[in-house]
Protein backbone atom coordinates (compact mmCIF):
# COMPACT_ATOMS: atom_id res chain seq x y z
CA UNK A 1 0.00 0.00 0.00
CA UNK A 2 2.89 2.35 1.17
CA UNK A 3 4.99 1.40 -1.88
CA UNK A 4 2.07 1.82 -4.25
CA UNK A 5 1.30 5.62 -3.09
CA UNK A 6 5.20 6.37 -2.84
CA UNK A 7 5.09 5.26 -6.66
CA UNK A 8 1.76 7.54 -7.54
CA UNK A 9 3.97 10.52 -5.79
CA UNK A 10 7.15 9.49 -7.73
CA UNK A 11 5.48 9.53 -11.01
CA UNK A 12 3.51 12.53 -10.61
CA UNK A 13 6.42 14.10 -9.42
CA UNK A 14 8.33 13.41 -12.50
CA UNK A 15 5.48 13.55 -15.40
CA UNK A 16 4.47 17.16 -13.79
CA UNK A 17 8.26 17.84 -13.63
CA UNK A 18 8.24 17.23 -17.39
CA UNK A 19 5.76 18.98 -18.13
CA UNK A 20 6.29 22.52 -16.23
CA UNK A 21 10.53 22.34 -16.51
CA UNK A 22 10.03 24.90 -19.57
CA UNK A 23 7.19 26.71 -18.80
CA UNK A 24 7.76 30.68 -19.18
CA UNK A 25 5.60 31.69 -16.30
CA UNK A 26 8.03 29.03 -14.13
CA UNK A 27 11.71 30.50 -15.53
CA UNK A 28 10.16 33.74 -14.48
CA UNK A 29 9.54 33.24 -10.97
CA UNK A 30 12.08 31.25 -10.28
CA UNK A 31 15.14 32.54 -12.10
CA UNK A 32 14.15 35.77 -13.13
CA UNK A 33 12.65 37.71 -10.39
CA UNK A 34 14.95 36.61 -7.34
CA UNK A 35 17.50 37.99 -9.63
CA UNK A 36 15.98 40.90 -9.53
CA UNK A 37 15.07 41.48 -5.65
CA UNK A 38 18.85 39.92 -5.38
CA UNK A 39 20.21 42.52 -7.39
CA UNK A 40 17.93 45.73 -5.72
CA UNK A 41 19.02 44.81 -2.15
CA UNK A 42 22.29 44.46 -2.67
CA UNK A 43 22.62 48.11 -4.48
CA UNK A 44 20.40 49.16 -1.49
CA UNK A 45 22.13 47.70 1.28
CA UNK A 46 25.73 47.27 0.57
CA UNK A 47 27.07 49.90 1.92
CA UNK A 48 25.18 49.54 5.33
CA UNK A 49 26.76 48.20 8.31
CA UNK A 50 27.18 44.78 8.62
CA UNK A 51 25.87 43.86 5.23
CA UNK A 52 26.76 40.08 3.49
CA UNK A 53 26.03 39.27 0.27
CA UNK A 54 25.51 35.65 1.49
CA UNK A 55 22.40 37.27 3.55
CA UNK A 56 21.04 38.50 0.67
CA UNK A 57 21.69 36.04 -1.61
CA UNK A 58 19.78 33.59 0.49
CA UNK A 59 17.14 35.66 1.20
CA UNK A 60 16.49 36.66 -2.88
CA UNK A 61 16.04 32.66 -3.68
CA UNK A 62 13.84 32.36 -0.59
CA UNK A 63 11.87 35.08 -2.60
CA UNK A 64 11.94 32.85 -5.26
CA UNK A 65 11.19 29.31 -3.71
CA UNK A 66 8.18 31.60 -1.73
CA UNK A 67 6.90 32.69 -5.01
CA UNK A 68 6.87 29.64 -6.81
CA UNK A 69 5.44 27.46 -3.76
CA UNK A 70 2.62 30.33 -3.63
CA UNK A 71 1.70 30.56 -7.41
CA UNK A 72 2.07 26.87 -8.56
CA UNK A 73 0.49 25.12 -5.34
CA UNK A 74 -2.44 27.72 -5.73
CA UNK A 75 -3.75 26.25 -8.97
CA UNK A 76 -2.38 22.52 -8.29
CA UNK A 77 -5.95 21.23 -8.36
CA UNK A 78 -7.27 23.69 -10.37
CA UNK A 79 -5.07 23.01 -13.56
CA UNK A 80 -6.22 19.70 -13.06
CA UNK A 81 -10.04 21.04 -13.28
CA UNK A 82 -9.22 22.86 -16.36
CA UNK A 83 -7.59 19.76 -18.02
CA UNK A 84 -10.19 17.91 -17.41
CA UNK A 85 -8.26 15.38 -15.47
CA UNK A 86 -9.34 16.17 -12.04
CA UNK A 87 -12.52 13.74 -12.42
CA UNK A 88 -10.51 11.11 -13.62
CA UNK A 89 -8.24 11.15 -10.77
CA UNK A 90 -11.00 11.66 -7.95
CA UNK A 91 -12.81 8.96 -9.86
CA UNK A 92 -9.00 6.67 -9.11
CA UNK A 93 -8.46 4.40 -5.97
CA UNK A 94 -5.56 6.70 -5.60
CA UNK A 95 -6.84 10.16 -3.41
CA UNK A 96 -6.23 13.56 -4.42
CA UNK A 97 -3.84 14.37 -1.46
CA UNK A 98 -1.20 11.96 -2.84
CA UNK A 99 -1.37 13.38 -6.36
CA UNK A 100 -1.01 16.68 -4.86
CA UNK A 101 1.72 15.93 -3.06
CA UNK A 102 3.45 14.46 -5.91
CA UNK A 103 2.73 18.07 -7.33
CA UNK A 104 3.67 19.90 -4.69
CA UNK A 105 7.25 18.77 -3.88
CA UNK A 106 7.82 19.10 -7.83
CA UNK A 107 7.01 22.92 -7.27
CA UNK A 108 9.24 22.71 -4.36
CA UNK A 109 11.95 21.46 -6.08
CA UNK A 110 11.24 23.51 -8.98
CA UNK A 111 11.24 26.67 -6.54
CA UNK A 112 14.50 25.38 -5.49
CA UNK A 113 16.26 26.75 -8.86
CA UNK A 114 16.28 29.85 -7.16
CA UNK A 115 18.90 28.94 -5.09
CA UNK A 116 21.12 26.99 -7.48
CA UNK A 117 20.86 30.37 -9.80
CA UNK A 118 21.23 33.10 -7.26
CA UNK A 119 24.27 31.71 -6.06
CA UNK A 120 26.23 32.01 -8.92
CA UNK A 121 24.54 35.13 -11.20
CA UNK A 122 25.33 37.14 -8.13
CA UNK A 123 28.88 36.52 -7.43
CA UNK A 124 29.31 36.53 -11.11
CA UNK A 125 27.67 39.80 -11.70
CA UNK A 126 29.25 41.29 -7.86
CA UNK A 127 32.50 39.53 -7.41
CA UNK A 128 31.65 38.68 -3.97
CA UNK A 129 33.22 35.43 -2.71
CA UNK A 130 30.35 33.19 -1.63
CA UNK A 131 30.91 31.10 1.19
CA UNK A 132 28.56 29.03 2.98
CA UNK A 133 29.89 29.05 6.57
CA UNK A 134 28.64 25.52 7.57
CA UNK A 135 28.05 23.44 4.33
CA UNK A 136 26.29 20.65 5.93
CA UNK A 137 24.12 22.34 8.31
CA UNK A 138 23.13 24.31 5.08
CA UNK A 139 22.13 21.04 2.92
CA UNK A 140 19.87 19.52 6.08
CA UNK A 141 18.73 23.06 6.65
CA UNK A 142 17.63 23.53 2.85
CA UNK A 143 15.97 19.62 2.83
CA UNK A 144 13.71 20.91 5.87
CA UNK A 145 12.77 23.90 3.60
CA UNK A 146 11.64 21.77 1.30
CA UNK A 147 9.52 20.13 4.00
CA UNK A 148 8.21 23.51 5.03
CA UNK A 149 7.20 24.39 2.01
CA UNK A 150 5.65 21.24 0.53
CA UNK A 151 3.67 21.24 3.85
CA UNK A 152 2.50 24.73 3.10
CA UNK A 153 2.07 23.94 -0.23
CA UNK A 154 -0.70 21.20 0.48
CA UNK A 155 -2.43 23.77 2.70
CA UNK A 156 -2.53 26.47 -0.06
CA UNK A 157 -3.87 24.18 -2.67
CA UNK A 158 -7.25 23.00 -1.12
CA UNK A 159 -7.49 26.64 0.08
CA UNK A 160 -7.64 28.09 -3.43
CA UNK A 161 -9.59 25.64 -4.64
CA UNK A 162 -12.49 25.26 -2.29
CA UNK A 163 -13.60 28.68 -3.83
CA UNK A 164 -12.01 29.63 -7.48
CA UNK A 165 -12.25 32.92 -6.33
CA UNK A 166 -10.04 33.00 -3.82
CA UNK A 167 -7.19 33.20 -6.97
CA UNK A 168 -7.29 36.82 -6.91
CA UNK A 169 -5.68 36.69 -3.61
CA UNK A 170 -2.62 35.39 -4.65
CA UNK A 171 -0.56 38.29 -5.48
CA UNK A 172 -2.14 39.58 -1.92
CA UNK A 173 0.39 37.13 0.01
CA UNK A 174 3.20 36.80 -1.89
CA UNK A 175 5.29 40.50 -0.47
CA UNK A 176 3.60 39.81 3.20
CA UNK A 177 6.21 36.65 3.57
CA UNK A 178 9.09 38.25 2.19
CA UNK A 179 8.41 40.58 5.13
CA UNK A 180 6.92 38.37 7.57
CA UNK A 181 9.20 35.38 6.80
CA UNK A 182 12.87 37.83 7.51
CA UNK A 183 13.80 36.61 3.86
CA UNK A 184 16.02 39.89 3.61
CA UNK A 185 16.33 41.22 6.78
CA UNK A 186 15.40 40.34 10.53
CA UNK A 187 11.98 40.32 11.84
CA UNK A 188 13.63 42.08 14.57
CA UNK A 189 12.94 45.37 12.38
CA UNK A 190 9.28 45.15 12.70
CA UNK A 191 7.01 46.38 14.52
CA UNK A 192 6.79 43.51 17.71
CA UNK A 193 2.69 42.74 17.24
CA UNK A 194 3.99 41.11 14.08
CA UNK A 195 6.21 38.91 15.44
CA UNK A 196 3.51 35.85 16.49
CA UNK A 197 2.80 35.91 12.67
CA UNK A 198 6.28 35.46 11.56
CA UNK A 199 6.82 32.27 14.11
CA UNK A 200 3.44 30.23 13.04
CA UNK A 201 4.81 30.53 9.07
CA UNK A 202 7.38 27.58 8.05
CA UNK A 203 9.26 29.55 6.02
CA UNK A 204 10.26 32.11 8.74
CA UNK A 205 12.31 29.11 10.53
CA UNK A 206 13.38 27.85 7.42
CA UNK A 207 15.07 31.34 6.51
CA UNK A 208 16.31 31.49 10.06
CA UNK A 209 18.10 28.26 9.59
CA UNK A 210 19.08 28.80 6.08
CA UNK A 211 20.53 32.31 7.36
CA UNK A 212 22.20 31.23 9.65
CA UNK A 213 24.19 27.99 8.06
CA UNK A 214 25.25 30.04 5.70
CA UNK A 215 26.43 33.47 7.23
CA UNK A 216 27.56 31.15 10.36
CA UNK A 217 25.95 30.60 14.19
CA UNK A 218 27.01 31.12 17.10
CA UNK A 219 25.05 28.49 18.95
CA UNK A 220 24.45 25.19 17.26
CA UNK A 221 20.78 25.24 19.77
CA UNK A 222 19.93 28.47 17.57
CA UNK A 223 19.75 25.91 13.99
CA UNK A 224 18.33 22.93 15.86
CA UNK A 225 15.61 25.02 17.70
CA UNK A 226 14.49 26.40 13.69
CA UNK A 227 15.14 22.67 12.60
CA UNK A 228 12.40 21.44 15.84
CA UNK A 229 10.35 24.36 14.59
CA UNK A 230 9.92 23.42 11.14
CA UNK A 231 9.18 20.23 11.68
CA UNK A 232 6.37 20.91 14.03
CA UNK A 233 5.11 23.27 11.95
CA UNK A 234 5.16 21.28 8.73
CA UNK A 235 3.26 18.42 11.06
CA UNK A 236 0.41 20.61 12.19
CA UNK A 237 0.26 21.98 8.27
CA UNK A 238 -0.05 18.70 7.27
CA UNK A 239 -2.91 18.40 9.92
CA UNK A 240 -4.66 21.19 8.65
CA UNK A 241 -4.11 19.82 4.70
CA UNK A 242 -5.95 16.51 5.37
CA UNK A 243 -8.97 18.60 7.49
CA UNK A 244 -9.17 21.26 4.27
CA UNK A 245 -9.13 18.09 1.64
CA UNK A 246 -12.00 16.35 3.10
CA UNK A 247 -13.89 19.47 3.25
CA UNK A 248 -13.11 20.35 -0.60
CA UNK A 249 -14.28 16.81 -1.43
CA UNK A 250 -17.17 16.22 0.12
CA UNK A 251 -18.45 20.26 -1.42
CA UNK A 252 -17.08 19.43 -4.18
CA UNK A 253 -19.32 16.24 -4.77
CA UNK A 254 -22.28 18.38 -3.37
CA UNK A 255 -21.56 21.81 -5.34
CA UNK A 256 -20.84 19.70 -8.56
CA UNK A 257 -17.66 21.52 -8.70
CA UNK A 258 -14.99 19.11 -10.27
CA UNK A 259 -15.47 19.43 -13.74
CA UNK A 260 -15.96 22.38 -15.89
CA UNK A 261 -19.90 23.01 -16.86
CA UNK B 1 -27.55 -9.68 -10.82
CA UNK B 2 -28.20 -6.10 -11.00
CA UNK B 3 -24.67 -4.11 -10.98
CA UNK B 4 -26.04 -0.98 -11.33
CA UNK B 5 -29.43 -0.11 -9.08
CA UNK B 6 -30.92 3.38 -9.21
CA UNK B 7 -33.87 4.59 -7.10
CA UNK B 8 -35.72 8.01 -7.06
CA UNK B 9 -32.73 9.79 -7.73
CA UNK B 10 -32.88 13.30 -7.80
CA UNK B 11 -30.67 16.11 -8.06
CA UNK B 12 -31.37 19.94 -7.71
CA UNK B 13 -28.25 22.19 -8.72
CA UNK B 14 -27.90 25.57 -7.04
CA UNK B 15 -26.05 28.16 -8.45
CA UNK B 16 -26.12 31.90 -7.06
CA UNK B 17 -26.76 34.56 -9.47
CA UNK B 18 -26.58 38.49 -9.49
CA UNK B 19 -24.18 41.25 -7.85
CA UNK B 20 -25.56 42.82 -5.05
CA UNK B 21 -28.99 41.28 -4.03
CA UNK B 22 -27.47 37.31 -4.52
CA UNK B 23 -30.42 35.01 -5.41
CA UNK B 24 -29.84 31.18 -5.65
CA UNK B 25 -31.34 29.61 -8.81
CA UNK B 26 -32.44 25.83 -8.61
CA UNK B 27 -32.41 23.66 -11.42
CA UNK B 28 -34.03 20.31 -10.75
CA UNK B 29 -31.85 17.92 -13.22
CA UNK B 30 -32.84 14.48 -11.76
CA UNK B 31 -36.24 14.20 -11.10
CA UNK B 32 -37.02 10.81 -9.38
CA UNK B 33 -35.58 8.51 -11.76
CA UNK B 34 -35.23 4.33 -11.25
CA UNK B 35 -34.03 2.00 -13.50
CA UNK B 36 -30.93 -0.88 -13.38
CA UNK B 37 -28.59 -2.87 -15.70
CA UNK B 38 -27.54 -6.54 -15.13
CA UNK B 39 -24.31 -7.71 -15.26
CA UNK B 40 -23.02 -7.56 -19.04
CA UNK B 41 -25.66 -5.66 -20.33
CA UNK B 42 -25.10 -2.62 -22.53
CA UNK B 43 -27.75 -0.40 -21.09
CA UNK B 44 -28.00 2.82 -23.00
CA UNK B 45 -29.35 6.62 -21.87
CA UNK B 46 -30.54 8.77 -24.58
CA UNK B 47 -31.85 12.39 -24.03
CA UNK B 48 -31.53 16.04 -25.29
CA UNK B 49 -29.27 18.02 -24.07
CA UNK B 50 -29.36 19.04 -20.57
CA UNK B 51 -31.78 16.24 -19.93
CA UNK B 52 -30.12 14.80 -17.52
CA UNK B 53 -27.69 11.60 -18.57
CA UNK B 54 -24.01 13.46 -17.73
CA UNK B 55 -25.46 13.90 -14.28
CA UNK B 56 -26.44 10.30 -13.90
CA UNK B 57 -23.24 9.45 -15.09
CA UNK B 58 -21.65 11.52 -12.65
CA UNK B 59 -23.49 9.98 -9.51
CA UNK B 60 -22.90 6.33 -10.83
CA UNK B 61 -19.06 7.26 -11.00
CA UNK B 62 -19.23 9.10 -7.39
CA UNK B 63 -18.20 12.00 -8.97
CA UNK B 64 -21.48 13.80 -7.90
CA UNK B 65 -23.68 13.23 -4.56
CA UNK B 66 -27.22 13.07 -5.69
CA UNK B 67 -29.62 15.07 -3.27
CA UNK B 68 -32.31 12.48 -2.82
CA UNK B 69 -33.03 8.73 -3.37
CA UNK B 70 -29.95 6.50 -4.01
CA UNK B 71 -27.77 4.67 -6.36
CA UNK B 72 -25.37 1.68 -6.15
CA UNK B 73 -22.78 -0.37 -8.25
CA UNK B 74 -21.62 -3.78 -7.53
CA UNK B 75 -23.54 -3.86 -4.61
CA UNK B 76 -22.31 -0.18 -3.21
CA UNK B 77 -23.80 2.83 -2.04
CA UNK B 78 -22.52 5.73 -4.25
CA UNK B 79 -22.56 8.42 -1.95
CA UNK B 80 -20.82 5.96 1.38
CA UNK B 81 -18.84 3.70 -0.63
CA UNK B 82 -17.16 5.56 -3.32
CA UNK B 83 -13.88 4.18 -2.09
CA UNK B 84 -14.90 0.41 -2.96
CA UNK B 85 -16.53 1.77 -6.50
CA UNK B 86 -13.64 3.61 -7.75
CA UNK B 87 -11.15 0.81 -8.32
CA UNK B 88 -14.01 -1.31 -10.17
CA UNK B 89 -15.67 1.08 -12.69
CA UNK B 90 -14.19 3.05 -15.43
CA UNK B 91 -15.50 5.98 -17.16
CA UNK B 92 -14.97 8.92 -19.97
CA UNK B 93 -16.20 11.81 -20.74
CA UNK B 94 -16.64 12.80 -24.30
CA UNK B 95 -14.23 15.80 -26.05
CA UNK B 96 -10.97 15.92 -25.82
CA UNK B 97 -10.46 16.76 -22.31
CA UNK B 98 -9.21 14.63 -19.39
CA UNK B 99 -5.62 13.75 -21.15
CA UNK B 100 -2.21 15.60 -20.19
CA UNK B 101 -1.33 17.10 -23.77
CA UNK B 102 2.04 18.25 -23.11
CA UNK B 103 2.60 14.17 -22.13
CA UNK B 104 3.11 11.36 -24.36
CA UNK B 105 0.77 8.77 -25.28
CA UNK B 106 2.02 6.62 -23.51
CA UNK B 107 2.90 8.71 -20.63
CA UNK B 108 -0.77 9.58 -19.83
CA UNK B 109 -0.72 6.07 -19.58
CA UNK B 110 1.84 5.30 -17.22
CA UNK B 111 0.33 8.15 -15.35
CA UNK B 112 -3.18 6.86 -14.90
CA UNK B 113 -1.81 2.97 -14.59
CA UNK B 114 0.13 4.40 -11.54
CA UNK B 115 -3.01 5.97 -10.21
CA UNK B 116 -4.86 2.73 -10.28
CA UNK B 117 -2.21 0.96 -8.99
CA UNK B 118 -1.02 -1.46 -11.15
CA UNK B 119 2.31 -2.59 -11.29
CA UNK B 120 5.22 -1.75 -13.21
CA UNK B 121 5.42 -5.48 -15.01
CA UNK B 122 1.95 -5.47 -15.95
CA UNK B 123 1.97 -1.87 -17.37
CA UNK B 124 4.83 -3.32 -19.24
CA UNK B 125 2.90 -5.36 -20.60
CA UNK B 126 -0.29 -4.11 -20.93
CA UNK B 127 -0.05 -0.52 -22.11
CA UNK B 128 1.07 -1.59 -25.49
CA UNK B 129 -1.50 -4.27 -26.26
CA UNK B 130 -3.97 -1.18 -25.08
CA UNK B 131 -2.24 0.93 -27.78
CA UNK B 132 -2.66 -2.04 -30.49
CA UNK B 133 -6.22 -2.57 -29.44
CA UNK B 134 -7.18 1.30 -30.00
CA UNK B 135 -5.32 1.53 -33.26
CA UNK B 136 -2.61 3.73 -32.21
CA UNK B 137 0.51 1.45 -32.28
CA UNK B 138 3.56 3.64 -33.57
CA UNK B 139 1.92 6.67 -32.06
CA UNK B 140 2.33 6.27 -28.31
CA UNK B 141 5.94 8.45 -27.96
CA UNK B 142 4.29 11.59 -29.21
CA UNK B 143 2.61 14.12 -27.10
CA UNK B 144 -1.05 14.18 -27.04
CA UNK B 145 -1.53 18.07 -28.24
CA UNK B 146 -0.84 16.30 -31.85
CA UNK B 147 -3.40 13.76 -30.95
CA UNK B 148 -6.27 14.27 -33.83
CA UNK B 149 -9.78 14.43 -31.57
CA UNK B 150 -10.30 10.59 -32.77
CA UNK B 151 -6.53 9.60 -31.43
CA UNK B 152 -7.23 11.74 -27.91
CA UNK B 153 -10.73 9.61 -27.80
CA UNK B 154 -8.71 6.31 -28.66
CA UNK B 155 -6.52 7.07 -25.75
CA UNK B 156 -9.39 7.69 -23.63
CA UNK B 157 -10.37 4.39 -24.67
CA UNK B 158 -7.22 2.62 -23.59
CA UNK B 159 -7.20 4.81 -20.37
CA UNK B 160 -10.56 3.47 -19.36
CA UNK B 161 -9.42 -0.11 -19.75
CA UNK B 162 -5.73 -0.02 -18.05
CA UNK B 163 -7.36 -1.41 -14.64
CA UNK B 164 -9.70 -4.14 -16.65
CA UNK B 165 -12.94 -2.52 -15.09
CA UNK B 166 -16.28 -4.45 -14.50
CA UNK B 167 -18.31 -1.22 -15.39
CA UNK B 168 -17.75 1.03 -18.07
CA UNK B 169 -19.58 4.17 -17.83
CA UNK B 170 -19.16 6.22 -21.56
CA UNK B 171 -20.89 9.43 -21.67
CA UNK B 172 -20.69 9.98 -25.90
CA UNK B 173 -17.83 8.39 -26.54
CA UNK B 174 -17.92 8.66 -30.26
CA UNK B 175 -18.94 12.57 -29.61
CA UNK B 176 -17.03 14.04 -32.66
CA UNK B 177 -15.31 11.34 -34.26
CA UNK B 178 -15.10 10.93 -38.14
CA UNK B 179 -17.58 7.89 -39.26
CA UNK B 180 -14.58 5.50 -39.75
CA UNK B 181 -13.47 6.46 -35.70
CA UNK B 182 -16.75 6.15 -34.75
CA UNK B 183 -17.47 2.69 -36.27
CA UNK B 184 -14.12 1.57 -35.11
CA UNK B 185 -15.09 2.17 -31.33
CA UNK B 186 -18.42 1.14 -31.63
CA UNK B 187 -17.08 -2.43 -32.48
CA UNK B 188 -14.53 -1.97 -29.61
CA UNK B 189 -17.50 -0.91 -26.96
CA UNK B 190 -19.41 -4.57 -28.61
CA UNK B 191 -16.12 -6.70 -27.79
CA UNK B 192 -16.19 -5.35 -24.43
CA UNK B 193 -19.62 -6.42 -24.07
CA UNK B 194 -18.33 -9.88 -25.51
CA UNK B 195 -15.91 -9.78 -22.48
CA UNK B 196 -19.34 -9.51 -20.63
CA UNK B 197 -18.48 -6.22 -19.11
CA UNK B 198 -21.50 -3.86 -18.20
CA UNK B 199 -21.61 -0.98 -19.86
CA UNK B 200 -23.84 2.19 -19.37
CA UNK B 201 -23.72 4.51 -22.78
CA UNK B 202 -24.85 7.91 -23.32
CA UNK B 203 -25.19 8.92 -26.90
CA UNK B 204 -27.18 11.32 -29.06
CA UNK B 205 -27.00 8.92 -32.21
CA UNK B 206 -30.11 7.18 -32.18
CA UNK B 207 -28.61 4.32 -34.79
CA UNK B 208 -25.66 3.81 -32.28
CA UNK B 209 -28.21 3.18 -29.45
CA UNK B 210 -30.14 0.71 -31.78
CA UNK B 211 -27.36 -1.00 -33.18
CA UNK B 212 -25.69 -1.73 -29.57
CA UNK B 213 -27.47 -1.23 -26.12
CA UNK B 214 -29.57 -4.20 -25.21
CA UNK B 215 -32.11 -1.71 -23.70
CA UNK B 216 -32.83 2.20 -23.60
CA UNK B 217 -33.97 4.57 -20.84
CA UNK B 218 -34.54 7.83 -22.42
CA UNK B 219 -34.67 10.74 -20.38
CA UNK B 220 -36.07 14.14 -20.62
CA UNK B 221 -36.42 16.66 -18.50
CA UNK B 222 -34.85 14.69 -15.82
CA UNK B 223 -37.14 11.68 -15.77
CA UNK B 224 -37.20 8.93 -17.24
CA UNK B 225 -40.06 8.97 -20.42
CA UNK B 226 -39.58 5.01 -21.68
CA UNK B 227 -37.36 2.31 -20.73
CA UNK B 228 -37.28 -0.73 -23.28
CA UNK B 229 -35.77 -2.92 -25.83
CA UNK B 230 -34.71 -0.57 -29.40
CA UNK B 231 -37.60 -3.13 -30.85
CA UNK B 232 -39.92 -2.36 -27.70
CA UNK B 233 -39.14 1.50 -28.06
CA UNK B 234 -39.84 0.87 -31.60
CA UNK B 235 -43.36 -0.31 -30.64
CA UNK B 236 -43.89 2.87 -29.44
CA UNK B 237 -44.46 4.61 -32.79
CA UNK B 238 -46.09 1.06 -34.62
CA UNK B 239 -49.14 2.80 -35.29
CA UNK B 240 -47.66 5.46 -37.39
CA UNK B 241 -46.08 6.10 -40.49
CA UNK B 242 -43.59 8.57 -40.69
CA UNK B 243 -43.48 11.21 -43.97
CA UNK B 244 -40.68 13.10 -44.18
CA UNK B 245 -41.06 16.01 -47.01
CA UNK B 246 -37.98 17.91 -48.43
CA UNK B 247 -39.53 22.47 -48.65
CA UNK B 248 -37.69 25.00 -48.97
CA UNK B 249 -37.92 28.20 -46.45
CA UNK B 250 -41.18 26.57 -44.50
CA UNK B 251 -42.70 29.43 -42.07
CA UNK B 252 -43.78 28.98 -38.72
CA UNK B 253 -47.07 28.98 -39.10
CA UNK B 254 -47.23 26.05 -42.10
CA UNK B 255 -45.98 23.56 -39.05
CA UNK B 256 -49.13 24.70 -36.97
CA UNK B 257 -51.33 24.05 -40.08
CA UNK B 258 -49.87 20.36 -41.09
CA UNK B 259 -50.34 19.86 -37.50
CA UNK B 260 -53.95 20.47 -37.07
CA UNK B 261 -54.45 18.40 -40.54
CA UNK B 262 -56.46 14.91 -40.07
CA UNK B 263 -54.14 11.59 -40.20
CA UNK B 264 -51.43 13.59 -38.62
CA UNK B 265 -49.88 12.97 -35.17
CA UNK B 266 -47.17 15.13 -34.96
CA UNK B 267 -44.49 17.46 -36.59
CA UNK B 268 -41.09 18.07 -36.01
CA UNK B 269 -38.61 20.58 -38.58
CA UNK B 270 -35.08 19.46 -39.20
CA UNK B 271 -32.72 22.05 -41.20
CA UNK B 272 -30.89 20.73 -43.96
CA UNK B 273 -28.53 23.25 -45.43
CA UNK B 274 -30.67 25.47 -47.42
CA UNK B 275 -33.60 23.30 -46.81
CA UNK B 276 -36.06 21.43 -44.48
CA UNK B 277 -37.41 18.18 -43.91
CA UNK B 278 -40.71 17.78 -42.48
CA UNK B 279 -41.14 15.03 -40.69
CA UNK B 280 -44.98 13.56 -40.15
CA UNK B 281 -45.94 11.33 -37.68
CA UNK B 282 -49.30 10.17 -39.49
CA UNK B 283 -51.50 7.64 -38.21
CA UNK B 284 -52.74 7.51 -41.97
CA UNK B 285 -49.56 6.27 -43.72
CA UNK B 286 -49.23 7.44 -47.58
CA UNK B 287 -52.48 8.63 -46.94
CA UNK B 288 -51.73 12.05 -45.20
CA UNK B 289 -49.45 12.84 -48.28
CA UNK B 290 -51.96 14.52 -50.79
CA UNK B 291 -53.70 16.77 -47.69
CA UNK B 292 -50.20 17.73 -46.15
CA UNK B 293 -48.13 18.58 -50.04
CA UNK B 294 -51.35 20.54 -51.22
CA UNK B 295 -51.76 22.63 -47.80
CA UNK B 296 -47.45 23.71 -48.69
CA UNK B 297 -48.07 24.58 -52.10
CA UNK B 298 -51.29 26.31 -51.21
CA UNK B 299 -49.02 28.52 -49.33
CA UNK B 300 -47.10 28.95 -52.30
CA UNK B 301 -43.89 26.62 -51.15
CA UNK B 302 -41.77 24.46 -53.00
CA UNK B 303 -42.10 21.06 -52.61
CA UNK B 304 -39.15 18.62 -52.87
CA UNK B 305 -38.65 14.65 -52.10
CA UNK B 306 -41.59 12.92 -50.57
CA UNK B 307 -40.87 9.59 -48.75
CA UNK B 308 -42.95 7.76 -46.69
CA UNK B 309 -41.16 4.75 -44.51
CA UNK B 310 -41.50 2.89 -41.19
CA UNK B 311 -40.83 4.32 -38.03
CA UNK B 312 -37.40 4.17 -36.50
CA UNK B 313 -36.12 4.72 -32.62
CA UNK B 314 -35.25 8.25 -33.79
CA UNK B 315 -38.73 8.87 -34.72
CA UNK B 316 -40.24 6.73 -31.00
CA UNK B 317 -37.29 9.47 -29.85
CA UNK B 318 -38.68 12.34 -31.15
CA UNK B 319 -42.17 11.18 -30.07
CA UNK B 320 -40.89 10.44 -26.51
CA UNK B 321 -39.28 13.79 -26.16
CA UNK B 322 -41.36 15.93 -28.42
CA UNK B 323 -39.74 16.87 -31.08
CA UNK B 324 -35.98 17.36 -29.48
CA UNK B 325 -33.58 16.00 -30.75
Amino acid sequence: MMLSRLRVVWTVFYMYLKQIAIDGFIIFTVIIQPLLVALLAIYLLRDSDGFQAIYVIVGSALTGIWSGTLFFNSFNIQSERWSGNLENIIGSPTDLQTVVLGKALANTTISLGSVLFSYPIAALLFRFRLTIAHPFLFIVSLLLTILALMSLGLVIAPIFSLNPGNIMWINAFEFPMYILGGFLFPVLMLPAWTTPISYILSPYWAARALHDTSSGITFLSDVLISWGLIIFLSLTYLFISNWLFRVLLRRAREKATLGLQ
Amino acid sequence: MNIIEIQDLKRIYRAKIGVLRRKVKEVLALDGINFSVSQGELFGLLGPNGAGKTTTVKILTTLLTPTAGRASVLGFDVVRDETKIRPHIGFIFGGERGLYWRLSGYDNLVYFANLYNISPDVQKKRIPELFKLVGLEGRENEKVQGYSRGMKQRLHIARVLLHDPQVLFLDEPTMGLDPVGARELRQAIKNLQLEKKTILLTTHYMFEADAMCERIAVIDHGKIVALDTPTGLKNYVQDLSIVEIEVFGIPHDAVERIQNLDGVDMVSVENRDQKQALRIHSSDGAGAVAPVVSTLQNMGLRVGNVIVREPTLEDAYVRLVGGEV
